[in-house]
């Protein structure tokens, strides 16, 4: 439990007033209403619902233990998502053992948007009604078919809506990386976008 | 730099609500005039949006159950040791 202790201060502290510690007793209380988005993140992260389950579970146990260090009124689903991270870090990059960092090329502006735009008859805002083509599983594909660096901050801002500032705590990395991850993770989305686009036969390939 | 290059640096920044009100003013102020840009920007608006909504996942009605009861376990093994 020692990492845990790491957590103590609270993951965007925002009040100055003196600190009190959260009770144990109220955990359930507290917490129970984060799990269905706490879920959803493991299984986009673990992309299996028996592995989703078994990290939340974790999770939950490693919060529980914890909460007597959380404290109370500072950011508790950035706190919980702070344990959820490290625990499928734990978990899944030792048995993976493949690297941590991945680097993606250098990859356009606006890239999708691009593509789209260059198909033949392509109208003003084409490009826009064109996202319609795609449906939830080739999102989710998209999603899950990023390296880990940069799937989680897209997880992060794009899903459950955290802020930059978030994120970087939730991870533990300085801002300006969670901004670079994040850019580049949102455009290589939108290159695989684009790949199940052609894969799929919807578009034209472009050279 | 060229608006359209500067608009479009900016456009995650800009579209995630991450910029000083000077800058995000500067964005604006060239999208009013750029439709071309606010095409584009609209574009990256409604993919992030798609990505939120498909990005969710239901869990299964059981995890609610599974995580109670693990808590009144480590709750029961607590009491134990003391």
């Amino acid at each position: 439990m020692r990492h845990l202790a790491l957590l103590v201060g609270g993951v965007g502290t925002g009040r100055r007033y003196p600190e009190r510690m959260a009770d144990q007793a109220n955990f359930e209380r507290d917490a129970m209403e984060y799990a269905p988005q706490l879920y959803s993140a493991a299984l986009r992260m673990t992309r299996n619902p028996a592995d989703a389950e078994d990290v939340v579970q974790e999770t939950f146990l490693k919060a529980y233990r914890g909460y007597g260090s959380y404290q109370e009124g500072t950011n508790l689903k950035a706190w919980l998502y702070r344990i959820l991270t490290n625990t499928y870090i734990n978990k899944y990059r030792k048995a993976q053992r493949r690297p941590n960092e991945v680097e993606l090329g250098e990859l356009q502006d606006l890239y999708l948007y691009r593509r789209l735009g260059e198909q033949s008859g392509a109208t003003e805002s084409a490009e826009t009604t064109a996202l319609e083509m795609f449906v939830d599983e080739d999102i989710i594909e998209a999603i899950e078919s990023l390296p880990e660096n940069f799937r989680l901050p897209v997880l992060y801002a794009d899903v459950d809506g955290f802020s930059y500032k978030e994120i970087a705590e939730i991870l533990d990395v300085p801002i300006g990386t969670v901004m670079s991850r994040l850019h580049r993770g949102r455009k290589a989305l939108q290159r695989k976008l684009w790949n199940l686009a052609v894969e799929h036969g919807l578009v034209e390939p472009t050279p | 730099m060229s608006g359209c290059e500067h608009a479009v640096e900016y456009v995650y920044q800009y579209i995630d609500d991450e910029m000083t009100l000077t800058r995000r003013s500067r964005v604006t102020m060239h999208l009013k005039r750029c439709s071309k840009c606010t095409d584009a920007f609209e574009f990256e608006r409604k993919l992030r949006a798609k990505i939120e909504s498909c990005g969710k996942s239901q869990p299964p009605p059981e995890l609610f159950d599974h995580l109670r009861a693990l808590i009144q376990q480590e709750r029961n093994t607590g009491d134990a040791d003391c």
